[in-house]
């Protein structure tokens, strides 16, 4: 299959791109779900195809088709010349690449146990016994319980002479718990919300997370918030812990520090950022207790791969050091807008039919000292939030809006009232400036988030973030 | 260009799943897509893009066990390996008690919704468009947006003698113009033919608002009445949809209409509905399972009528599918893809000029559910929100975030816009809604631009 990617560069050089580049990509993904120890959703696919990327006199163009025959792909590579040469009918500065020395390499993911090789049965009655112990809880409406498996395997070539081979191997799962009762729903889920812990490995991470030990707790939980008070209105210090600053990291950290956001290419859709490239060494992101990297090479980490879709070595980028904010995530095009000479390697694509885009590789808070425990220990009054529910962030990504589906007073160093429908909001340099305690290593966990949205058309990436519990001082909760 | 594959060749290639020895029953469902879509920033295209790409998701059903496998692969091979697979898969599924079979034969409904001349459209022709779009902005502001043109084809075949097939195609264009001083307006258009929409209309429209929304004012937060532009109203219509309309969620309780069949939730000026079939919207004459589409009112005159069914629902609830499955496996159940809001007869300066002190929105950003039994969401105003006092607008000001419950909202409403226009869609889908005025929007915090 490199021998088609590098067919369809010779077919785009031929038709008079000055830069190409071609992945041909095959992705399967296995998805089961059971409800109520029912099979409710059990799905296999398989997607294969080539996207060419060309560069004609400074202006992109590309096309992506799933006929991959010879014919077809000399079609394809033509018409993203075509449409690079449209592209021109609006003048603009030409795309100037960072320079990068072009690798034939090869790389995959390190995995134990290929998760599409252990029996389909197997699998299933881990869910069922799952989403059984759940229902063993009295007042539960719904038992759920989900594993994901994905499989890339990409092959790039570009003009430049880079031949890669990638596979690139994701596994998770997880469970969730729905009480009903009088007009209020509640949901808890295990380990994390939206289909729970995934991480770049194979079935032996499934073996690893506690599924069916922790559904019971999961779901008595989920039945105890019925009851549960409104998370009360005030402005208190606040403890979130690893899986809610997975969020946090996401939205207020992750996404502003995207080049092309930064730069203005994608304003219309998903918004731009409050950063400037003026702001590097200068703005203060946070206290000093904020370390923040990007790390492709993390291990585990969803955004972890061995070279990015324009054939970039992966990298890991100070972020924020120390609380001073230091540098974007950024591709081979916009680097050198800011006076980079090379790009940070954060540029991946959805599937072969697109566009490859800046995207969060493994963005992560780096860990300081103390459990979760010690930092609830070390805390008088606020309170402590944990399993994001839903994100609301502004399109410069300044205001946000968070919530969990879990919180409890921390009174006096200890967990004491439970409250439902916790929410808080903030301001994001502002918030990440309250940051008083960062868990240490013992509490430091690498999560996946497997659904973030991007670009027009919308592309969906799997990307990773490592984060410890954090508390933040004078924040408004239980926002109405 | 790729052109249309056909009815024909569909059943040539789907026959090879549908042949399969063994389960009880077989569904193809046949998706065949391809476009471009020419998106620019600061005035200049930076991204331009087409794709072609086929897919066919195969459900089979062996002893009332469901399994489903999907693949692009477009061909009798293909189809035959995910038909495999999807019986591998459904041989360690329990046995779904609520699976109401396949769709049975039925016919559906005719309407011509491809447009050849858009299927065909070039990049140059895009290109083009994009230069009328940006062409009057001059030098202190610019445009970002994008303009898509799609074709695709639809069909869905099972074992029960059903067959439905529809070609389509849809243009959309939008654009955010800002510059000058600070602040920024947006406008879109959609159709089913590039002819719908006309670019250049949306660049003027995007420019007068960011001319108009220049140095916003600080506000503070708080309940503020509201004249929401049908963007705005979309976002709601949308995410009451999501959490409310579905039949699957309604009979389970997870919905906030759950049980309220037949009682008042809106204000009598609110008529909710789906219909694909209206010719003002885009969409499909069936679902995902093959079942005919029907028009489904959801809230008539402020009452709650009922949700939206697809085989499986209906079957939980006793009543009729509507057509308005999702592709399998969906667990989450139907979901209403061609919405209306019905239109009154005020205009937006109508609802201004009643307004003594009060807020004009265009659109909302990135809201999510807060609560949905109590249908919360949040968001941020965008691209332009201004400041209306004594009847007339006073000054734009900068964002705002709401926390607002949906329902409240619509039972608050005191003006029913006479326009309405496609938002908020995406493929396969649109919401058709007019402007709103709402008294006493909840606005909870601000932003800084």
């Amino acid at each position: 299959m490199l021998e088609l990617a590098q067919q369809a560069v010779e077919a785009a050089t031929k038709a008079g791109a000055s830069y190409a580049d071609a992945r041909f990509v095959t992705e399967e993904s296995e998805s089961l779900s059971v409800k109520n120890q029912e099979t409710e959703g059990i799905d296999r696919s398989l997607s294969q195809g080539v996207g060419i990327r060309v560069l004609v006199d400074g202006y992109w163009g590309f096309a992506g088709t799933a006929r991959a025959t010879e014919e077809d792909v000399d079609r394809t590579a033509k018409l993203a010349v075509e449409i690079a040469g449209a592209a021109s009918r609006l003048p603009r500065e030409p795309v100037r690449l960072a320079e990068i020395e072009p690798v034939t390499a090869e790389w995959s993911t390190a995995y134990r146990e290929d998760p599409f090789a252990v029996p389909l049965d197997e699998k299933v009655a881990l869910l069922v016994e799952a989403s059984r112990r759940m229902q063993g809880v009295k007042g539960l409406a719904f038992a759920e319980a989900s594993l994901d498996f994905f499989r890339r395997r990409s092959f790039f070539a570009s003009s430049e002479g880079a031949a890669i081979e990638q596979t690139i191997l994701n596994s998770g799962g997880g469970i969730e718990a729905t009480a009903i009762a009088d007009g209020e729903m509640q949901r808890r889920s295990f380990p994390n919300s939206f289909r729970g812990d995934l991480r770049a490995a194979g079935y032996e991470h499934i073996r690893s997370i506690r599924l069916t030990e922790d559904a019971e707790r999961i779901a008595t939980e989920a039945v105890e918030l019925l009851s549960a008070k409104e998370c009360p209105s005030e402005m208190t210090t606040l403890v979130l812990d690893s899986s809610q600053v997975v969020l946090q990291v996401h939205e207020s950290v992750g996404h502003p520090i995207e080049l092309d956001r930064v730069l203005g290419m994608e304003e219309a859709y998903a918004g731009t950022s409050f950063l400037r490239p003026e702001d590097r060494g200068k703005l203060r992101y946070g206290s000093d207790r904020v370390t923040i990297t990007a790390d492709a090479t993390l291990p585990g980490g969803l955004g972890s791969f061995g070279y990015d879709d324009e054939g970039v070595p992966a990298q890991r980028v100070a972020v924020v050091q120390a609380g001073l904010f230091q540098n974007f995530i950024s591709s081979r095009e916009t680097a050198p807008v800011i006076g980079d000479r090379s790009s940070t390697g954060a540029m991946r694509a959805d599937g072969w039919q697109n566009l490859p885009l800046i995207r969060m590789t493994n963005i992560s808070l780096e860990p300081g000292e103390g459990t979760l425990a010690e930092i609830i220990g070390d805390t008088d009054n606020g309170i402590f939030m944990t399993t994001n529910q839903s994100w609301s962030i502004d399109d410069k990504r300044v205001n946000f809006q968070f919530g969990c589906e879990i919180a409890w007073r921390i009174k006096d160093g200890r967990l004491t009232e439970m409250y439902r429908n916790p929410n808080y909001t903030g301001i994001t340099t502002e918030f990440w400036g309250s940051c008083d305690a960062v868990g240490g290593p013992q509490d430091w966990h690498v999560w996946g988030t497997p659904n973030c949205g991007k670009g027009q058309p919308g592309q969906i990436a799997r990307v990773g973030h490592g984060t410890p519990p954090a508390r933040f001082r004078n924040v408004r909760v239980g926002v109405r | 260009m790729p052109g249309l594959i056909g009815p024909d060749q569909v059943r040539a290639v789907a026959g090879a799943a549908l042949s399969l020895p063994g389960p009880d029953g077989v569904e193809v469902l046949f998706l065949h897509e391809w476009g471009g879509l020419t998106r620019f920033a600061d005035s200049a295209i930076h991204q331009s893009t087409w794709r072609e790409d086929t897919g066919l998701r195969v459900r089979v059903v062996s002893e009332g066990r469901v399994g489903v496998a999907g693949s692009n692969d477009f061909s009798p091979r293909g189809a035959e390996r995910a038909a495999r697979s999807a019986l591998e898969m459904a041989r360690v599924a329990a046995p779904d008690p609520l699976f109401p079979g396949l769709a049975p034969k039925a016919d559906v409904p005719e309407f011509d919704r491809f447009d050849q001349a858009t299927a065909d459209t070039s990049p140059g022709q895009r290109a083009e468009s994009v230069a009328a779009l940006i062409g009057r902005l001059g030098d202190e502001f610019h445009a970002a947006g994008a303009l898509d043109t799609t074709a695709g084809e639809v069909a869905l075949l099972n074992t029960e003698g059903q067959f439905c097939y529809a070609p389509t195609t849809q243009a959309s264009v939008a654009a955010v113009v800002s510059g000058g001083k600070g602040g920024a307006g947006t406008a879109e258009e959609t159709g089913s033919r590039l002819g719908d929409v006309e670019p250049e209309r949306v660049g003027t429209r995007a420019f007068e608002k960011a001319r108009d929304s220049q140095e916003p004012h600080d506000l503070e937060p708080g309940p503020f009445d509201v004249e929401l532009e049908p963007l705005a109203v979309s976002t709601l219509v949308g995410f009451l949809a999501y959490i409310g309309f579905g039949g699957r969620a309604i009979a389970e309780g997870r919905s906030p209409l759950s049980g309220k069949d037949g009682q008042k939730v809106a204000d009598q000026s609110i008529s909710i509905f789906d219909d694909a079939l209206s010719p003002i919207t885009i969409g499909l004459p069936f679902d995902f399972e093959g079942t005919p589409k029907r028009r489904v009112d959801l809230i008539r005159q402020g009452v709650f009528l009922g949700g939206v069914h697809d085989r499986r629902s209906a079957k939980m609830a006793g009543a009729e599918p509507t057509g308005h499955g999702l592709p399998p496996p969906n667990p989450e159940g139907p979901f209403p893809l061609n919405l209306f809001l019905d239109t009154g007869d005020a205009t937006l300066d109508d609802m201004i000029g009643s307004t003594e002190r009060g807020l004009l929105v265009t659109r909302f950003h990135y809201s999510n559910v807060v609560n949905p039994m109590d249908t919360t969401i949040t968001g941020m105003t965008r691209d332009g929100t201004w400041l209306i006092e004594g009847g007339r607008v006073k000054h734009p000001v900068k964002n705002l975030r709401f926390t607002q419950s949906i329902l409240e909202a619509l039972s608050k409403v005191e003006m029913v816009g006479r326009d309405s226009q496609i938002a908020g869609e995406f493929f396969f889908a649109a919401s058709r809604v007019p402007a709103l005025k709402v008294r006493g929007f909840n606005f909870s915090g601000k932003s800084d631009h």
